[in-house]
């Protein structure tokens, strides 16, 4: 018989170094899976986490897949430590790219250094609205987050369909699904040349030091952190509970939205149909990973970066398809939450003699 | 049959703690047996090894000499000992043949016949077809033993039964435990109430830190030999002084208290209205669950009713959130100490800035002043003797009497005109509750007022001035406590009426 029993005393040191266990766990079932699908294991391996970093193009690569990643996870650390599930960051992150496209696109023959600058406000601005959306219905029509948050996900993105392929899509673009391209003045300044690292990394870092200011050391923060832990707790200390949901999705909206900005403006430089790889949901995973400290979000969206640069690699190199890299995130996923469930819980084997398993 | 139970030698040992320390304790059936001592005491972890829900590190437990193994609740239902919890393990929504049904071996004709046998045979009324959630927490224990007495217990174990019962409930519990026992099951009765103790049972052990440090017979004890026993430390006795506050003003005032809920499981308030005049303590007896909840809520400001008008130094504040009545010098202090007044994964300091109030500058311009707060802390600790000094503790590793004091000295260091608590001592051990009962009487002293919500009749008594029973969600006529006996507050908290 099994037997789970709670932890009393879970040491802080250990909470954080879990998820590095589950780093390693997720290496090693990758070798696995690679063994078991007939490759060398320490050759695919090689191939997945070390070849593409290898180079400095790769680790610029590295650090523009890290960028979305990181913004989303931070504005989604205010959410999930409130105990508020938004889980339609992809979804913000689509709006906001298609209110900040939009901006950009009206000045498409234009050049002026206010344009970029109204681009990426007009981005926030949409996410923000677009989180607004599950946020005023959790508050006023006690919908669930959850359900609505994801629901908005497939909205934005048959909007953006709709908007490439009609109303928004390039005159001279062959019926392509795409639109114009946008001005230079609308594209994230490049930081070296050859290479598609761009400023918007500068937009992930304030947004670091920014929420790790908010969340340790103002009055909001101290209210996220009560509300997460007890809402009970929120409500007795007289807690404005409905603002307080709407600010955390506020600010996870923007993040999100300033993340679309950032891949529309940055590498891609126009909208069309897949402006993201699902970084809207792998955010959620870095979140975690990162222990919804902002500092750990930085760490753990470099490892996620690292999963969708590897699958790429891997791709190239031994024909695999690149939605191995999606395994990689769930299995660190899984990892973690596994290697969390046994730092919280102890599992006791019981001994029990052959007559008694009867019951 | 006469039944023989033997404890020999149990030891239990928890990670920095020892529940059991080597107890023996030897009962035999035909007399009722008390299990006394203060929480954490190791009474609980005594009866879960019994039931079968917690293994022994050490030590053996006989039935008629037999060497029990008791590895899980099943083994202990097997040799025949049946146990009462004080949590009930029913299923709201079932009915209460169902609930009998679920572990039972027979057809459902035959057990029901027997459930009427039984029924009948201690003359308990109560509805098989209803579903639990409708019974009172009296009835909701009877099905409880009914669930024991199916299986022809050798060995009935009550833990704390009395704590939700009404005066008369609690008789009638004593009647049938009585008759249980000159049937010959062997009755072993947990609790922390002396007076239970000394008017049920005839022999009670005392634990302490884990050990037993007296077995006697109950002829020979008081309530003031057994509660120096059990707290190990002679009591100084703290009386209120009787409060002459007949011509005091009214310092807040509740007109047409109205609530209305959607949610089966809360209680409707119908219409209350009263008043608290300065340096008074007005109590509010009551069985839980009979509006308690919904009535601290509102009048802390977690839910805001309409129409309701309060008035607290003349200003009406009916509309105001807990944080804002606090500007006004109100505090509070919830039953719920656990998961409401505090969060136990916060630091100690944390937990005092849960009660920011303006003057504090614990926030200044939306930032934390952890300075202000750790000081003023440091001050709380000091002040309420809560025995750590260290602001940077976790407060889940508070025992329940110093977070209690924590919360307290959190609200009242501001000085509140209004403390409005509920059950403050719940749960907490004698040294405990007589430093809280001393605190609210200082503040009564001071010329400041006291709600008391409270559902322990003793504690209600000794510190208020004035009392209402709650009951179903209506408040009864207030009393000046002169004119109020135990038996009067149970006749009322049980929904009956006096002259």
């Amino acid at each position: 018989m099994i037997k789970i029993e709670k932890r009393n005393d879970v040491p802080m040191a250990l909470y954080f170094f879990t998820p590095f266990i589950a780093i390693i766990l997720t290496i090693l079932g990758g070798g696995i899976i690679f063994y078991i699908l007939g490759f060398n294991p320490i050759e695919a391996l090689k191939f997945y986490f070390i070849t593409p970093i290898s180079n400095l193009y790769g680790f610029s690569e590295l650090l523009l897949k890290a960028t979305p990643l990181c913004l989303i996870a931070i504005g989604l650390s205010f959410c999930f430590k409130s105990n508020n599930w938004n889980i339609g960051a992809e979804g913000q992150l689509t709006f906001g790219a298609i209110v900040g496209g939009g901006v950009a696109l009206l000045f498409y023959n234009q050049e002026g250094f206010y344009i970029l600058p109204l681009v990426i406000i007009a981005g926030a601005i949409g996410g923000m609205i677009f989180a607004l959306i599950p946020a005023i219905l959790k508050t006023y029509f006690n919908t669930n987050e959850i359900l609505v948050s994801l629901m908005l996900v497939y909205v934005s993105k048959l909007l953006l369909d709709y908007l490439v392929v009609g109303p928004w899509s390039n005159p001279e673009g062959f019926n392509f699904p795409e639109t114009r391209q946008f001005s230079d003045s609308s594209r994230m300044p490049l930081l070296f040349d050859g290479l598609r690292i761009h400023s918007g990394i500068f937009l992930a870092l304030a947004a670091v030091m920014l929420s790790w200011f908010v969340l340790y050391k103002t009055y909001l923060g101290f209210q996220i952190k009560v509300s997460g832990l007890s809402l009970k707790t929120a409500k007795y200390a007289g807690f404005k509970g409905k603002t307080m949901i709407l600010v955390v999705f506020m600010i996870s909206g923007a993040c999100a939205g300033l993340a679309g900005v950032g891949e529309i403006t940055g590498p891609i430089g126009q909208l069309h149909r897949m402006i993201s790889p699902d970084y809207g949901f792998t955010a959620i995973i870095v979140a975690f990973l990162g222990r919804l400290n902002p500092f750990g979000i930085i760490f753990a969206s470099l490892i996620v970066a690292l999963t969708y640069l590897g699958a790429e690699t891997a791709q190239i190199f031994l024909q695999i398809p690149k939605y191995t890299g999606q395994v990689f995130q769930g299995m660190i996923l899984f990892f973690l939450l596994a290697s969390d469930y046994l730092l919280f819980f102890k599992v006791k084997i019981l001994n029990l003699k052959k007559n008694e398993l009867r019951h | 049959m006469a039944t023989d139970l033997r404890i020999s030698n149990i030891s239990k040992i928890y990670p920095g703690c020892i529940a059991n320390d080597n107890v023996s304790l030897q009962f035999k059936s035909g007399k009722i047996y008390a299990l006394l001592g203060e929480n954490g005491a190791g009474k609980s972890t005594l009866v879960k090894i019994l039931s079968g829900v917690v293994s022994p590190d050490n030590g053996e437990v006989f039935l008629n000499e037999k060497n029990l193994k008791l590895s899980s609740p099943l083994d202990a239902k097997k040799n025949k000992i049946g146990m009462v919890f004080q949590h009930f393990n029913l299923f709201e929504t079932l009915s209460v043949f169902e609930n009998l049904s679920i572990d039972a071996t027979e057809d459902n004709e035959s057990l029901r016949v027997r459930i009427n046998e039984i029924l009948k045979k201690y003359n308990f009324s109560i509805d098989l077809d209803v579903p639990v959630l409708n019974l009172s927490a009296g009835q909701k224990q009877k099905v409880e033993i009914i669930r024991c007495l199916l299986r022809s217990p050798k060995v009935l174990i009550m833990d704390e039964p009395t704590s939700v019962l009404t005066e008369q409930e609690t008789e009638e519990l004593f009647i049938s435990l009585k008759k249980f026992c000159d049937e010959g099951i062997l009755i072993i009765y947990i609790t922390h109430k002396l007076k239970e103790v000394l008017s049920l049972c005839d022999e009670v052990a005392v634990m302490r830190k884990g050990k037993v440090v007296s077995v006697s017979q109950t002829q020979n004890e008081r309530v003031e030999t057994l509660a120096n026993k059990m707290v190990g430390q002679k009591l100084a006795k703290i009386k209120k002084k009787i409060n002459i506050s007949k011509n005091k003003d009214e310092i807040f005032k509740v007109k047409h208290l109205n609530f209305y809920s959607d949610d089966p499981f809360e209680t409707n308030l119908v219409n209350l209205n009263f008043s608290v005049k300065k340096g008074e303590c007005l109590g509010i007896a009551g069985i839980s669950g009979n509006g308690q909840n919904e009535l601290f809520q509102i009048l802390s400001g977690e839910i805001i009713t309409p129409d309701t008008s309060i008035i607290f130094r003349n200003k009406e504040i009916a509309k105001l959130n807990p944080k804002q009545r606090r500007e006004y010098l109100m505090a509070f202090s919830p039953e719920d100490r656990i998961s409401q007044a505090a969060v136990p994964e916060l630091k100690i300091y944390e937990n005092v800035a849960l009660n920011n109030f303006k003057s504090s500058n614990f926030f200044e311009k939306g930032l934390v002043n952890e300075k202000k707060i750790k000081e003023h802390s440091k001050k709380i600790l000091s002040d309420f003797s809560v025995n750590t000094d260290n602001v940077e503790l976790k407060s889940q590793f508070l025992s329940g009497g110093n977070l209690q004091k924590l919360i307290l000295g959190r609200e009242l260091i501001t000085a509140p005109e209004l403390l409005i608590c509920y059950n403050p001592t719940w749960g907490l051990d004698v040294g405990a509750i007589n430093y809280i009962h001393e605190t609210l009487i200082k503040i009564n002293d001071q010329e400041k007022s006291t709600i008391l919500i409270s559902t322990d009749t003793e504690e209600l008594l000794k510190l208020s001035d004035r009392i209402a029973v709650i009951y179903k969600g209506k408040l009864s006529k207030i009393m000046p406590s002169e004119e109020v006996t135990p038996e009067k507050l149970g006749v009322l908290m049980g929904g009956g009426s006096i002259d």
